[in-house]
């Protein structure tokens, strides 16, 4: 298993850090991509963070009230060594399937 | 860092390697890796991650950038841990800009660098197209061999990961096409290792083209000193056969594999040829491997029109006319745009048209 650590992002143009309000997600929760990680607030409005990748919650940091800065360690996942990228799937490995046959007259050769 | 190289340092140790050596140098099979010495598993992602940390730690001129390469280690995981092994300064995140990712190698490497850049998916690849024709390609040339690009841009390549649209493509009929490049694409874990490591020690600018479907999948790999066996150049039989040679590169290798091994069942014996080298193309592997079998079927995932396989048919035609005893067949894919993920097992060469395009070439008879 590896850990994957993800900071926390500039959620609008220049913002340097962010407040969080509630996490949404708990330590050794096993969790999809996209599912909502933490509610912060900006100087310019509360968001609410999607997860980057799916994965076990290993970490998370901050509790509400506390500020974070941008690039600082927000959350970090576990994750299988094999995992795919961020984009698309680990294909599968199967037993091969055929439906076509091959014929030869190979007494010619 | 601080120290650079003057022109004389880089013409002293410019290893004088051209792609006319490359397909000189003798081709021979070397033995699967298990008879060479221990080794270890691992998969094709630990494999070229083990190969660049070894580089890396080889050659101190040796750079990494791309997008995400330094603090996440790449999205494929390949540059994993090593901005922390080696620094900010040698592994380091760029823009989202490809033509930068290359202008700044195609600078690095003039101040006397080795840039291993990665751009993070082939179809993100075109944005740096002029640099690598207009620059990387040709500044050895245009300065009489004076400025080298040793430059190993890797780049995640082909298709079979349910991606969407841009983060597939086949690309290496166009580098190919582009004199000054080198282009390899490695078909399992033991020969991203060592061809990894072998481009990354070249003068010459390689595009090296590392299949995604393949990064997960392990295999045995030689490290350290027991790698001192392997050949790097030229093509290499994978399966031994009589009857047809199966040419294959990339994720298509493992797909012909098990191909013969059908075809086998049949009573067909299938001898697989990895290609390797796409630019240049082992001309006399190739011939070598279809004179004897005198049959032959080129597969990619690329689109057949001006694909690679055409080149490889012509080479095949070019050397063994007199025995061939059918026209070489290619199984390829579409002329139409990389579909997304859906449409991919439509797309690319499955194990039943391979069959089919076999099967074809031994019904073929003159006349």
């Amino acid at each position: 298993m590896a850990e994957i650590s993800f900071p926390l992002p500039d959620l609008g143009e220049g913002l340097i850090e962010a407040t969080v309000l509630e996490w949404l997600v708990t330590e050794g929760e096993m969790i999809e991509r996209n599912h909502p990680l933490v509610e912060v607030e900006t100087t310019k409005s509360a968001v609410e963070l999607p997860s980057p990748q799916a994965g076990k919650v290993v970490r998370t940091y901050g509790e509400p009230g506390e500020t974070i800065k941008v690039g600082d360690p927000l959350i970090v996942f576990e994750v299988p060594d094999d995992t795919a990228g961020i984009v698309g799937t680990v294909p599968k490995e199967e037993a091969p399937k055929r439906r076509v046959r091959l014929s030869a007259n190979l007494d010619e050769d | 860092m601080s120290e650079h190289t003057t022109l004389s340092d880089l013409e002293a140790a410019q290893d004088n390697t051209t792609a006319a050596d490359v397909q000189q140098e003798s081709v021979q099979n070397f033995p699967e890796p298990a008879d060479v010495g221990a080794t270890e598993t691992m998969s094709m992602q630990q494999a070229l991650n083990r190969a660049l940390a070894e580089v890396m730690t080889e050659n101190p001129r040796a750079l990494i950038l791309g997008e995400d390469v330094g603090q996440l280690g790449g999205v494929f995981r390949i540059t994993d841990g090593l901005q922390k092994k080696f620094g900010e300064a040698r592994v380091f995140d760029t823009p989202l800009a490809e033509s930068g990712i290359l202008g700044m190698s195609v600078g690095l490497a003039m101040a006397g660098y080795h840039p291993i850049p990665e751009v993070q998916f082939d179809g993100f690849a075109y944005p740096a197209v002029n640099q690598i024709i207009c620059q990387v390609g040709r500044m050895n040339y245009r300065s009489r061999g004076t400025l080298p690009m040793p430059i190993t841009l890797r780049v995640p390549s082909f298709g079979g990961i349910r991606a969407p649209e841009h983060h597939g493509e086949s690309l290496e009929a166009m580098f190919a096409h582009v004199p000054g490049l080198k282009v390899v694409s490695p078909s399992g874990p033991n020969e991203a290792y060592h061809l990894l490591k072998y481009a990354a020690t070249r003068q010459d600018p390689v595009i090296f083209m590392e299949p995604k479907s393949r990064y997960w999948q392990k295999g045995p790999v030689n490290t350290g000193a027991d790698a001192a066996g392997y050949n790097p150049n030229g093509s290499r039989v994978v399966r031994e056969g009589k009857h047809l040679t199966l040419v294959a590169w990339g994720a298509m290798v493992a797909r012909c594999l098990q191909v013969a091994e059908l075809a086998a069942e049949d009573g067909i014996e299938i001898e697989v040829l990895d290609l390797r080298w796409l630019k240049p193309i082992d001309a006399e592997g190739l011939a070598a491997s279809v004179a004897k079998t005198r049959r032959a079927v080129v597969v990619h995932e690329a689109p057949r029109t001006s694909g690679l396989g055409a080149e490889v048919a012509s080479i095949i035609t070019e050397r063994c006319f007199g025995t061939l005893k059918a026209p070489v067949e290619r199984v390829t894919g579409f002329d139409v745009p990389y579909p997304s993920g859906d449409l991919e097992d439509e797309y690319i060469p499955n194990i039943d048209r391979i069959l089919y395009g076999i099967q074809r070439v031994l019904e073929y008879r003159r006349g």
